[in-house]
């Protein structure tokens, strides 16, 4: 009996070690097999040859089919590359990969699980080919294999493919991540071919952007399964300069797929569907987003908290009111709650939210949409929601992938108001900056918060006169002339002082703020065991005493980083103000610190003051970048003032002056500074300013000159002449 | 019914009694934060936590089946938090000799804090793969003087593996004991270690009952191990005890286990042994790289060449293999191995081509100890030796762009174990001078406008010559330029690079040179009438102030410097006052600055000679006051006053 049951499980893993080879002999098959166009590739044209590395063909398949709601997923990627130099050697010499896999996909399954073939074969310059015997050679890692390639040398061909199966199975609608990419790599590439393969059930969008040709079909026996190719030959390697987003300029590709298998799946794919599984989408018309948001942007949402919070309340007008009820929002769906997060993420009490009873909590954007215009209608206030997409994307018009649609809320008040999802310091009228001054979708809704209609829109952009950063320094040297005491005053509004927020505050710098204006119980008080009150109290105090330590150092280290100068000592920091009730008022704060040694010079009895580091580090352009011809895209417009008053010792005066008044001004930007002598005092101010988010490339010179010009009073100096 | 109920909240109450006083128990009380504060003051600031107590056990048993002294290492150490709050990591690594069997938290009242224990495979970015796994539990401190403490149990298959003992660690310790039985079966030697400067106390404690004696170490106020970089290897600084097992004795019977340098090498040597050498594959390539060479030097360099340039470094050490060199056609053929396997890929085809090349087991310069220590722990590397006319020259592969009788400096002065049939031949591997390291600059720059402009002349030798041959052979084709550039001006805007030529970087036998135009924008600051010339823009060694520092400062290797800078002085000027000359001779250090004057030309010289590649830690305060004068040259102007 127990020999019979031996042999019948030799047979299984014998035939499943088999079933195991066939795919992988197909995998092999596929990339390496007789139908190889490029088997013999292994010449690269002359232009190429001073590069590190030349891909000869690179080949991306993706394979959706579909029995029911099994889905069988399949994607690979082949790359045949010539290394031309040691780098690529030791950069192709060691891969890693994972053999098995449980699938993400779809529903859980503890039997089905993906699959990774994996196989490398080196092509000698005499033409010789010698496949890696990975089963052989790969080692366990953490989590995945690696392995080591044995014999490659320069001059060699390294060819290989990964190859992923991956079944799983899906009852309802499931949405591939969506594949949005540059053609254009880090090596250059001779030939590059795209393929897909898809049958009934599955839908695609796919647009080829910048020159990068169609999707072109590929005719198939079958009629529910189809098959696309796309080809490129000679793309140059990618070299991306500062400030520019890819996916405008660059040949790219951008694809997403959607398994749905009936009408009422496609109802409920949050996604641009073509009408049918044989038309690849290639755009997204006004009357369809209309058409996917109406249901989904119906007004919802328990707004009884914030009714209450504003009832006796009496406003100005609707903008007071709507301005009131956000910041009210902000903290009582969001802010309120920041100390069980911390509390949770400490350990300090298991299961922290469920103080809170049953609190409304808004997950994301979309949520905030409904709940947020359930209050406006309820208030009888109008609005539109903004349907958008970030700058990087392209122009709504080019939308295609839904996940790529940001939202907000546009109150038509007397002067309009923006409301996006919150975080802890949004602002009201405050949204992404890459939204700024782009063309955008506006849902209208009846009085029942029925969305009804659809139109074109532009969203204000911003102005570099609102968007400001002023330092203003105090500084004063010691009487052996070795010592700089700093003391500054930083005041940040608009759109420049949104990362400094999460930089500089603390979780207790507002969320004590927000319970003292809204007069709410903080996380302790709300706790109801007293012994658990005290204790988290306790823990979460001495978490807060850590924190504020470590912040200090990390202050030190930036300001310290900011001037480069090393050996920051006596360093101080005051928070002022949050900035966090109107995008117009201020984070404000101080600091103090002193350094030794560093910008004064010697100069026998005199001394050189570098006095134009202290308006910190500036962009400095290398001769490879300042030939440009990409346009130039920015996140915001923006400004950053220095107000600079030096001390002047006793006994000495100020020369050199004219230096530090500049001024180079153009419809880009700006940098100007003066500099004058007045109650025993250097007095400058200098000012940087740019003035757009987007510049087209002939602009490229006229931003340079503000930006060296700037940079070039960071070199100035003064000089401390002893009278 | 009513009764089940009437339990279950009994129960309930019990529970919730038990833990509300459990809770009352593990938080630290007015003592505990006493002794945090304490402990903060007696020790770093930066220290987050401490160890109150460590006991270290550790004893020794025979496995029958595999005929080996195993040994059984327990620590268990109480924790305390120094600071308002601490996160931390707990860990302990194994490996395919050794096993975890116990590794647990407890609070303060004894009772088990159910830490997750995350069990993984250590990665480490030197090692492409090793067998070497870590065991770790995150642990959070919530409150200042918050307690716990740790247990950790480990079963090591092997005595040899287990080499040493440290008494410090990450956290400072407040006491530290560490006990170590032997059975009388088990001759082991205890050698201490830079015992000096700890008050460390001893005893041995003799067990009737166990055939056993018992080493008692103890130590109290024990700083943490320190947190810097470039410092000598630990076993220079830290206390610690090495453990050499020499022998053992069952059943009457007397097995060697490391007893002397020979039982070392009789191992490593019978590892050797195992490997079959089939030279085959590798005949003809050796034949190709000496056939039309007549010099024999030339057809060691040959050889020596293409097993650094075309051999990748990927180190796997898994079990035996972090031992036993891989066969040399494996390597050969894989184009890649360890230093194990270069160093036989290269010892192979030498013998192939008639020479005598024999294997060498070293110590690199992090370890401390030499070969009259029989230890595993002696040695962390593998080198080939050629032995020609009664001379013996060291390979080491691994070194890329090493020339030929030239050492690196992690090699230089220390001890090699060379095999010689059964027996082995200790030698030393030759220390360099200073001077082999030279780097020679020139610059000669006139004044235009603001602008200094003039060219620069550089010279690299030894192993600076060597790094920067690497380093530029590693970057991309197309990038080298480029990065050429970037390496000459700093990255700084304000040094224009243009014309460069070089030697030839592939020839790692001559001397390096670059010679290039240079263009340095605001170096230069005019007031009315006097001219301010910043003259220097490398700033060597400014950087290195030890103010804070508690160990010595090691160099990866001596450093040799002559950079001189003449500038022309323009006519109608003339020069208002030098800046004061340094120089200053020690056993480590030659350090001089000096400027002169002939016509109209300003001569700045610095020449700075790290002789040992260390600078110690009672060089630092003559050090530091060199430092601050340098900086203060580096920051002085040169004056020239219109006439």
């Amino acid at each position: 009996m127990k020999f019979k049951l031996l042999i019948v499980l030799l047979l299984t893993i014998i035939s499943f070690s088999n079933a195991q080879s066939k795919q992988e002999l197909e995998a092999k098959d596929f990339f390496w097999g007789a139908n190889d166009a490029y088997k013999n590739a292994n010449e690269i044209p002359d232009k190429w040859k001073g590069e590190s590395a030349v891909i000869i063909y690179k080949n991306i398949n993706y394979d959706y089919h579909k029995f029911a709601k099994k889905v069988k997923y399949k994607s690979s990627i082949r790359k045949r590359i010539l290394l031309l130099d040691k780098n690529a050697v030791k950069e192709f010499s060691e891969f890693s990969f994972t053999k098995r896999f449980r699938s993400t996909r779809g529903k859980f399954s503890w039997r089905t699980r993906g699959k990774v073939f994996f196989a490398i074969k080196i092509i000698k310059p005499d033409g010789t080919e010698i496949e890696v015997n990975v089963d052989k050679e790969a080692v366990k890692s953490k989590s995945d294999y690696k392995v080591a390639i044995s014999n490659l040398e320069v001059g060699d061909i390294i060819d290989y493919y990964y190859y992923l199966y991956e079944p799983f199975t899906s009852k309802y609608e499931y949405t591939f991540a969506a594949v949005e990419q540059t053609l254009s790599e880090e090596y250059p590439i001779m030939d590059f071919k795209l393929y897909l393969e898809s049958e009934n059930d599955f839908f695609i969008n796919f647009k080829s952007l910048n020159g990068a040709p169609e999707l072109k079909e590929i005719p198939t026996d079958k009629r529910n399964f189809r098959k696309y190719e796309l080809n490129v030959s000679d793309i140059e390697k990618k070299d991306f300069p500062m400030w520019f987003y890819p996916l405008l300029e660059t040949p790219s590709v951008k694809f997403q797929v959607y398994f749905a298998r009936s009408g009422k799946f496609e109802d409920r794919t949050v996604a641009f569907l073509s009408k049918q599984e044989k038309d690849i989408k290639t755009s997204v018309s006004k009357e369809e987003v209309l058409e996917l948001y109406k249901k989904r942007f119906r007004t919802y949402g328990n707004v009884g908290d914030i009714k209450s919070f504003l009832k006796g309340k009496t406003f100005s007008s609707n903008e007071a009111k709507v301005k009131t009820a956000y910041y009210y929002m902000r903290h009582y769906y969001l802010t309120r709650f920041m100390e069980a997060f911390y509390v949770d993420d400490a350990n300090i009490l298991a299961f922290p939210f469920t103080v809170y009873g049953y609190p409304v909590f808004i997950r994301n954007q979309k949520q905030f949409i409904k709940h947020f215009t359930e209050f406006l209608k309820r208030n009888k206030i109008p609005y539109e929601i903004v349907v958008g997409t970030y700058r990087y994307n392209g122009t709504i018009q080019d939308l295609l992938i839904e996940n790529n649609v940001e939202v907000l809320v546009k109150v038509k008040t007397k002067n309009p108001l923006y409301a996006q999802f919150f975080s802890p310091h949004t602002n009201i009228n405050q949204f992404a900056s890459l939204l700024h001054g782009t063309d955008v979708y506006l849902l209208s809704s009846d009085n029942r918060g029925n969305i009804t209609g659809i139109n074109n829109g532009t969203l204000p952009n911003s102005d570099y006169k609102k968007n400001v950063s002023l330092k203003q320094v105090d500084l004063d040297i010691s009487e052996d002339f070795t010592t700089f005491t700093v003391i500054s005053n930083n005041k940040i509004k608009g759109y420049n002082k949104i990362s400094e927020q999460y930089d500089r505050l603390l979780f207790t710098d507002y969320v004590y703020e927000d319970y003292a204006k809204y007069q709410t119980k903080s996380f302790t008080e709300s706790i109801r065991k007293k012994k658990v009150r005290l204790k988290t109290t306790k823990e979460l105090n001495a978490l807060i005493s850590k924190l504020k330590k470590d912040q200090i150092k990390e202050f030190e280290t930036d300001v310290a980083n900011e001037f480069d100068v090393s050996d920051i000592e006596n360093y101080e920091y005051k928070l002022v103000a949050t900035g966090r009730y109107g995008l117009d008022t201020n984070l404000e704060y101080n600091e103090s610190f002193t350094f030794k040694n560093q910008f004064i010079k010697k100069a026998g009895p005199n001394y050189i003051i570098e006095i134009g580091k202290f308006i910190g580090g500036q962009i400095e352009m290398v001769d490879e970048q300042r030939e440009r011809n990409v346009n130039i895209y920015m996140r915001y417009p923006r400004t950053f003032n220095y107000e600079i008053n030096l001390k002047i010792p006793n006994g000495y005066k100020v020369a050199g002056l004219d230096k530090l008044n500049k001024n180079v001004t153009n419809t880009t930007g700006a940098f100007i500074s003066t500099a004058k002598v007045e109650n025993g005092f250097l007095k400058i101010q200098t000012s940087k300013q740019y003035k757009h988010n987007y510049e087209p490339k002939e602009n490229w010179n006229l931003i340079l000159a503000f930006l060296d010009e700037a940079n070039q009073f960071k070199n100035e100096k003064i000089l401390l002449k002893k009278i | 019914m009513k009764t089940n109920k009437l339990l279950i909240f009994s129960i309930f109450c019990l529970v919730f009694f038990l833990h509300s006083v459990a809770q009352k128990r593990i938080e630290p009380s007015i003592e505990d934060i006493e002794q945090a504060t304490n402990l903060k003051e007696k020790f770093d600031k930066d220290d987050a936590i401490a160890i109150t107590r460590s006991n270290e056990f550790v004893t020794f048993n025979f496995n029958k089946k595999s005929n080996k002294v195993t040994v059984n290492h327990n620590v268990t150490e109480d924790l305390i938090n120094l600071d308002d709050r601490a996160d931390i990591q707990k860990y302990y690594f194994y490996d395919g000799e050794s096993r975890i069997t116990d590794f647990d938290i407890f609070y303060k009242n004894k009772k088990k804090a159910y830490f997750l224990v995350i069990d993984e495979a250590y990665t480490n970015q030197g090692l492409f793969h090793n067998d070497s796994r870590v065991k770790y539990i995150n642990i959070d401190f919530p409150l200042k003087g918050y307690k716990y403490t740790s247990v950790f149990k480990e079963e090591i298959d092997d005595i040899k593996y287990f080499t040493k003992i440290y008494f410090q660690d990450e956290y400072p310790i407040a006491y530290k004991k560490i006990e170590i039985e032997i059975p009388n079966w088990l001759e082991i030697e205890l050698k201490e270690i830079n015992f000096d400067g700890y008050d460390i106390k001893k005893e041995v404690v003799v067990n009737k009952k166990s055939d056993s004696k018992t080493h008692i170490f103890t130590v109290t106020n024990i700083s943490a191990k320190y947190n810097e970089t470039s410092t000598p290897g630990p076993t220079y600084i830290y206390p610690h005890i090495l453990i050499l097992s020499k022998s053992f004795t069952k059943n009457g019977q007397k097995t060697l286990l490391f007893n002397e340098t020979k039982d070392l090498y009789n191992w490593y040597k019978s590892l050797t042994n195992q490997l079959k050498n089939d030279n085959e594959l590798i005949k003809d390539k050796v034949t190709e790289l000496t056939k039309d060479v007549q010099n024999d030097d030339e057809k060691v360099k040959n050889i020596y060449y293409w097993v650094q340039d075309n051999i990748r470094y990927i180190a796997f050490e898994d079990g035996i293999a972090g031992f036993k060199p891989d066969e040399a056609t494996n390597v050969f053929t894989k184009k890649y191995g360890d230093c194990k396997g270069m160093a036989n890929l290269t010892k192979q085809m030498l013998l192939e081509a008639g020479f005598d090349a024999r294997l060498v087991w070293i110590g690199t310069k992090r370890i401390a100890y030499d070969y009259s220590t029989p230890s595993l722990s002696v040695d962390n590397h593998m080198i080939c030796a050629l032995v020609k006319d009664g001379k013996t020259t060291f390979l080491d592969a691994t070194e890329k762009f090493n020339p030929f009788g030239e050492y690196a400096h992690r090699i230089q002065g220390k001890q090699a174990l060379i095999e010689n049939g059964d027996d082995f031949i200790l030698k030393t591997v030759p220390n360099k001078n200073v001077s082999f390291n030279n780097e020679i600059i020139n610059y000669n720059f006139t004044l235009e406008n603001e602008d200094l402009v003039g060219n620069s002349r550089k010279e690299y030798h030894g192993e600076r010559r060597t790094d920067f041959l690497y380093n530029i052979s590693n970057t991309k084709n197309d990038k080298k330029e480029e990065s050429l550039k970037k390496y000459l001006n700093h990255d700084n805007i304000n040094l224009k690079v243009s014309n460069i030529d070089t030697s030839d970087l592939d020839n790692r036998d001559a001397s390096l040179k670059i010679s290039y135009d240079l263009t340095i924008k605001n170096a230069v600051s005019s007031f009315d009438n006097e001219i301010y010339v910043n003259l220097d823009f490398d700033k060597e060694l400014a950087s290195y102030n030890f103010k804070e520092r508690k160990l010595d400062f090691v160099f990866s290797s001596k450093k040799m410097l002559e950079s001189t800078t003449n500038l022309t002085i323009p006519n109608n000027y003339k020069i208002s006052k030098l800046p004061e000359d340094i120089l200053i001779t020690s056993k480590n250090y030659d350090l001089s600055v000096r400027f002169s004057q002939q016509a109209n030309i300003i001569s700045y010289k610095k020449e700075f000679s790290i002789k040992n590649a260390v600078i110690e830690t009672s060089d630092f305060e003559e050090w530091n006051d060199f430092n601050t004068k340098l900086n203060k040259i580096y920051n002085e102007q040169i004056i020239l006053i219109k006439q």
